[in-house]
């Protein structure tokens, strides 16, 4: 076996047989052996483990079920015969489309005006109060959240009912008011945050530019819409692809925490409808929530790589 | 952000722009510090002031009762005792395990090195659901132990990218240097890659510890009550699966001070540090912007 891929450090222009290319550089296969069996155990060995939406599974018997199940596909008609599972594959993609619509302009909005302070204190401030909120757990959000909206002590319903009248209502139980405060919450917790890429690459931004469009006598509104904007835009837009990428993963955390029996009809979404199928039952429906799971799974893997493909297409190098 | 886009010398005067930044400036610094003040007021006001709702930024009937609480809670403790040893134990294994992987990974002419590579970025884009991922930490008899927690999450693969890179930006005339000396690649790694790269270690490493710290859905599935880290038994306390308050009728506003007093508290740690180590943070982003 001989290759010509070596050390760059060795000059030397004889081929290595495999033998001597061990024995110069075992040493560093024997530091990434530990990491690589990891990363078989715990991240391939479950990607199997999928196989699990295609066979029926009995406790204490292993991950991997016992028997095909009959016919194959038993699983997955069994859920996308259910309403249940495509009230919770809408919600997933309207909460995420919503969410996106909101909180995807906000950050750049938000870097392009901070960019127009030109105090260095006041800089720093905003920078550290608006990065607060991405520190702390989504369970203090969601805490925090439900002390504010509660009907009889929280500030918001105090607030409506006696400055503008409203009946108080306890708005995380309310359907309407599910994705409203879902993406309120996450604009909150990470507009300063997500903010911080646009701000790197308009601090990349040839300052020429400026000075050029201030000698043809640019306003700074112009100078935004001339300058600023078009040269964020490649950043602009892998952000969007990327969150495009991720359209079908909201993660269960958030909407665990905000679930209540009352608001169901909009909060229930694919991860929690999963894990209520599975870990969160009496009864776990193993096989079932993995045919769910491995359904979302493949619709993630195709927007992704889909999505990564436009960014490579459009700027040239794929994202990953 | 040092360098902005804009020089003072050159601005134009522009009122309209300048009230619009000074206005949105102003409410996201208002937006973003007032749910901390409320709930800071509510855990130093007294019950009465609370039902009465006479409380919003700042306490009223100033009294530490709710705190007082809290630290006699019997769990309370515990649980802090275990989101500290997920947090630092967590974060050392994250530690040691990426560096292992990043360092080999940064030589580019390393053979097999690609075939690692196309499976790290292929296990970010596709995953066993959480049913396999929970079938299979059982299976290893894990669930139960604190390891169901601390060994899962080692590597993450956008911290691990961040480490490649910064690992491959090292001046390789260094590595050379210390060949010559006799070091071998454990020594390399040990000696000077890892004492060189402290900025990145320093970023990855308080990632990973605010993950753990945050971390409250892994211990439900994985860990048996008596194991729940403090961010579980708040949400256990808010949605009244255990009471903070002894169980008895003493009101309902005590529970709310109790409770703005437990979030504080456990959240007091990561917003006491993350200030200091902004700077490490923000180059997480940023480093990551560049890959994604």
């Amino acid at each position: 076996m001989n290759r010509t891929s070596r050390d760059p450090r060795d000059t030397r222009t004889v081929r290595t047989s495999f033998r001597e290319y061990m024995g110069r550089y075992w040493q560093l296969y024997a530091i990434m052996l530990v990491p690589v069996c990891y990363f078989l155990l715990f991240k391939y060995v479950p990607m199997l483990g999928n196989i699990l939406a295609f066979r029926r599974f009995k406790p204490l018997t292993g991950p991997y079920g016992v028997s095909w199940a009959q016919p194959p596909l038993r699983y997955f008609r069994q859920f996308m015969g259910q309403e249940g599972f495509w009230q919770a594959f809408r919600n997933t993609l309207i909460i995420s489309v919503e969410n996106l619509a909101v909180n995807f302009p906000f950050p750049i909005i938000f870097a392009v005006l901070f960019n127009e302070l030109t105090s260095v204190k006041a800089r720093r401030f905003i920078q550290t109060v608006s990065y607060m909120p991405r520190f702390i757990s989504t369970v203090v959000v969601i805490s925090i959240l439900s002390q504010m909206l509660s009907p009889s002590t929280g500030a918001v319903n105090r607030l409506l009912s006696q400055v503008l009248g409203l009946p108080r209502i306890y708005y995380l139980n309310e359907p309407a008011f599910f994705r409203p405060l879902y993406i309120l919450t996450d604009m909150w917790q990470y507009t300063g945050w997500t903010a911080i890429i646009y701000l790197s690459a308009i601090a990349g931004i040839e300052k020429d530019l400026y000075e050029a469009a201030y000698m043809d006598g640019a306003s700074r509104f112009q100078q935004i819409f001339y300058i600023t904007i078009p040269s964020i835009l490649p950043t602009i837009m892998v952000m969007l692809i990327l969150n495009i990428g991720n359209l079908m993963s909201l993660g269960y955390e958030k909407v665990l925490l905000m679930q209540t029996p009352t608001n169901m009809a909009a909060s229930d979404i694919i991860d929690t409808y999963v894990y209520r199928l599975s870990l969160g039952a009496s009864t776990p429906q193993y096989s079932l929530g993995t045919a769910v799971g491995l359904f979302n799974g493949t619709i993630g893997l195709v927007l992704v790589t889909g999505a990564n493909r436009i960014a490579r297409r459009l700027t040239g190098s794929g994202i990953y | 952000m040092k360098k902005t886009g804009v020089s003072k010398g050159i601005r134009r005067r522009e009122p309209v722009l300048d009230c619009l930044t000074a206005l949105v400036m102003t409410l996201c610094v208002i937006c973003s510090v007032t749910p901390f003040l409320y709930v800071f007021a509510m855990s130093f006001s007294s019950g009465a002031a609370i039902t009465n709702s006479h409380v919003f930024l700042w306490p009223v009937g100033f009294n530490t009762e709710a705190y007082r609480t809290v630290l006699a809670y019997p769990h309370f403790f515990r649980a802090y005792g275990y989101t500290l040893l997920f947090a630092f134990g967590g974060t050392l294994i994250s530690l040691v395990m990426t560096s292992l992987l990043a360092y080999p990974l940064s030589k580019t002419w390393l053979r097999g090195r690609k075939t690692v590579m196309r499976m790290v970025v292929f296990s970010m884009f596709f995953s066993g659901g959480m049913i396999p991922n929970y079938l299979l930490v059982s299976g290893l008899h894990l669930t139960g132990t604190v390891w169901a927690i601390l060994i899962p999450f080692a590597v993450n693969q956008f911290y691990l990218i961040i480490l490649i890179s910064f690992f491959s930006a090292l001046p390789s005339e260094i590595e050379e240097a210390a060949t010559i000396d006799g070091l071998d690649y454990f020594g390399i790694l040990l000696r000077i890659v890892l004492p060189l790269s402290k900025p990145a270690l320093t970023t990855i490493g308080l990632y990973t510890f605010v993950f753990f710290w945050n971390n409250w859905f892994y211990p439900l599935i994985y860990l048996k009550s008596s194991q729940y880290p403090v961010m579980l038994l708040l949400r256990n306390i808010v949605n009244g699966s255990a009471s903070a308050s002894e169980g008895t009728a003493r009101n309902a506003a005590l529970s709310i001070a109790v409770k703005s007093a437990v979030i504080l508290v456990s959240s007091l740690p990561v917003l006491l540090i993350y200030p200091f180590f902004q700077k490490s943070f923000v180059r997480g982003m940023t480093l990551g912007a560049v890959k994604g």
